[in-house]
């Protein structure tokens, strides 16, 4: 066999998740062309891109945490709050950029994962349970002090509002105009960066040791607290980025939304093939899990039914994924006489 | 003061938590007086921890095995709407004659759905090996997903006028649901303490690769504590549905981080094997005193999700620093040990095993847990 496109990009094989979700994907894709060939435009894959970029960053922290061992809730509950104290400052200050309000909100992210990751490792603490009460605290916080007015389109910040629209290619069709949105390039930049920190750096390397096992990071002279410092961080300031471009892409302010949907993501990001227990994940596994997502949320009325189906099959889905992932690891381990207690 | 030492060091995370229960309601009852200690007050705070207790006595049961089920409220969802679908009058009408036997089969069906939810969630973990975490993230999604395509997101009503009077009904003015739970309470502390199913989840907790060579089948505790979960968050959909005289998708999410909240302060430990129904009591004594507190003094819900939030960490923290505390200046050693903990009755009781960071010697925790206490 010649040596596939995927070792040429990747260089490396491909995992069974990504081949198993790939399966699933052009299957799915399949069965919804036949059934409607409307489904088969640019202008589905553009609005997909769209409504998908805010996701797919939301994804990568949340792969970054999963791979350094630890699990992440409060990141939407990062993103609103960061997304919204940046608009209130933008209105209380007048300015009206839409670069300062990347920079507030990635600032606060990066803050408040920071604040995470130190009762994380401070206290150690199990994650899930921490990140429960912080994201609980934070959007409290923020209700609490900033209040939770929200602002419809011609309120908020036009340089928002512009930039949600904003497009880097327009097509001119027959049903309408459509175009390809400016979040693409910052949802690749991400990827891009996040691949090259895990796969490139030492730090990369360092959160997948930390991941696969802590004890034996700590004692090669790892230092888990900075590991797990920045980790935290990041995603926070992923969830900073991703709280701007929400409220621009929804061109609504709305201090109450997204929270609730993290585990949806999560999952996402494990059926992309990332370790609850740590030290395994890829990038495009996770792309791959969020397209699995954004196929069953926006593509189910093709199939005619209504939104209702989403969770059942998004459920059932993630069920059989992990069944499969986690029987086969069970059975293996037996084979090896493994008998873990995780 | 050396008695006092010892009973403090018997079990530190209770002395904590009456500690922190007598002032928190001395404090509430010194800043509210009459309003909180009134008999209305108390009666809506009891048949309101009745609801909630059923499902944190569930939530603990998932973490004194070392799991965690992120799946009780959507299953009490699912089940809820089950029974209120069957209490609807949709599928066979309501009549005179027939609604009791119809309210019977309501609740049947709820009990039954949760147990079916808890019974997936088992075979999920044991058979497939899947971490409770993720199969219960799984079925929480898919349980939320079955209840939508069910109601289409509508709320479905109960028709049947009787039903709701069970929410209502009291006994000496005590709500019969606050009854319910109580008895609950004490069956769970006395099976958990006291039979060998109980002893088995603290040990599957503490060291499941141990219980498993000690000859006992793992697997079936494991499913039959997701099946109790399920039986006790059934319970609790049919209180919920009495309460609200219908059921509905999205109803009661704020009950998961509150029931993760009240088992983590009662301190169970969240990697297994650790916990008490007693600490559970009055933690629940605690959290709900709080909330009815908050209604009182009119908080919204965006302050008292800062309050819940701040105090699982703060509760976290304190338990991090009990656990290294030390009461009785003795080494480790010497600590108390409960006589005949190690000598238990079966076989099961190979491997008692302190956690590593144990070195304050902590009494057996299956020796020292008791029948569960009475609440309130």
């Amino acid at each position: 066999m010649k040596t596939s496109p995927f070792r040429v990009i990747f260089n490396r094989p491909s995992t069974a998740m990504e081949k198993y979700l790939l399966t699933i994907i052009l299957a799915y894709i399949v069965i919804v062309a036949l059934k409607n060939p409307l489904f088969f435009s640019l202008e589905t894959l553009f609005d997909m891109l769209r409504s998908g970029s805010g996701v797919m960053i939301l994804a990568v922290g949340v792969l970054l945490v999963l791979i350094s061992g630890g699990i992440d809730v409060s990141f939407t509950a990062i993103a609103v709050v960061s997304g919204y104290t940046s608009v209130q400052l933008m209105m209380a200050l007048g300015i009206d950029n839409v670069l300062f309000a990347f920079m507030v909100s990635i600032a606060v992210g990066c803050l408040l994962g920071a604040v995470n990751a130190l009762l994380i490792s401070r206290f150690k603490l199990p994650t899930l349970i921490v990140t429960l009460g912080t994201a609980s605290a934070y959007h409290g916080l923020m209700a609490t002090v900033l209040g939770t007015k929200s602002y419809p389109t011609g309120a908020m910040p036009q340089s928002m509002v512009e930039f949600g629209s904003a497009n880097l290619v327009v097509i001119n069709s027959e049903t309408g105009r459509y175009g390809l949105t400016v979040f693409l390039p910052i949802v690749i930049f991400v990827l891009g960066l996040t691949w090259f920190i895990l796969y490139r750096t030492m730090l990369g390397r360092q959160i997948f040791a930390v991941g696969s096992n802590e004890e034996s990071a700590s004692r090669l002279g790892i230092n888990i607290t900075r590991t797990k410092l920045f980790v935290y961080s990041y995603s926070g300031a992923l969830s900073g980025l991703m709280g701007i471009i929400y409220f621009s892409e929804l061109k609504y302010v709305n201090p109450v939304s997204l929270v609730g949907s993290e585990l949806m993501i999560i999952a996402a990001v494990v059926i992309g093939g990332a370790k609850l227990t740590g030290g395994e994940g890829t990038i495009l596994g996770t792309i791959l899990g969020i397209v699995v997502v954004q196929l069953f949320q926006s593509t189910l009325v093709f199939l005619g039914l209504g939104s209702s189906w989403n969770d059942l099959f998004f459920g059932a889905v993630l069920l059989m994924s992990l069944g499969v992932m986690y029987y086969r690891q069970r059975i293996q381990d037996r084979k090896s006489l493994v008998f873990a207690t995780s | 003061m050396n008695l006092v030492a010892r009973i403090v060091a018997r079990d530190k995370n209770l002395s904590v938590l009456v500690l922190m229960t007598a002032s928190t309601l001395t404090v509430l009852v010194a800043l509210l007086g009459g309003r909180f200690l009134s008999a209305g007050n108390l009666q809506s705070m009891s048949s309101q921890v009745s609801e909630f207790g059923f499902l944190a006595l569930a939530m603990g049961l998932a973490m004194l095995t070392g799991g965690i089920d992120l799946s009780i409220v959507s299953a009490a969802v699912l089940a809820g709407i089950m029974g209120a679908t069957v209490m609807s009058g949709q599928l066979v009408p309501v009549t005179e004659s027939n609604s009791n036997a119809l309210m019977l089969a309501g609740i049947l069906a709820a009990l039954v759905t949760g147990m079916m939810c808890g019974l997936l969630n088992g075979v999920l973990v044991a058979k497939l090996s899947i971490p409770p975490i993720l199969a219960t993230l799984g079925t929480m999604i898919l349980f939320t997903g079955i209840g939508m395509v069910i109601t289409d997101g509508q709320s479905v009503p109960i028709s049947i006028v009787s039903y709701s009077a069970l929410g209502a009904t009291t006994i000496a003015n005590i709500p019969l649901i606050f009854v319910l739970m109580t008895v609950a309470f004490l069956v769970m502390g006395f099976a958990l303490s006291r039979t060998r199913f109980g002893r088995r989840i603290y040990l599957f907790g503490e060291n499941s690769v141990a219980l498993r060579f000690s000859g006992v089948r793992n697997e079936r505790v494991i499913i039959l504590t997701y099946v109790t979960i399920g039986l006790l968050v059934g319970i609790a959909a049919v209180i919920m549905v009495s309460r609200v005289n219908s059921a509905r998708v999205g109803f009661g999410e704020s009950y998961l981080l509150q029931a993760i909240l009240v088992v983590v302060l009662a301190g169970y430990n969240p990697y297994g094997g650790r916990g008490r129904v007693i600490s559970l009591a009055l933690g629940l004594i605690l959290l709900q005193s709080l909330q009815s507190a908050f209604t009182i003094l009119q908080f919204n819900p965006y302050v008292k999700n800062l309050i819940w939030g701040s105090l699982l960490l703060l509760v976290m923290v304190v338990n991090y620093y009990v656990a290294r505390w030390n009461p009785l200046p003795v080494s480790p050693s010497l600590g108390p040990k409960e006589p005949g903990s190690a000598s238990g009755s079966t076989g099961s009781s190979v491997a008692v095993t302190h956690r590593p960071l144990g070195k304050d010697a902590d009494p057996d925790p299956r020796a020292s847990v008791e029948a569960g206490g009475q609440p309130g």
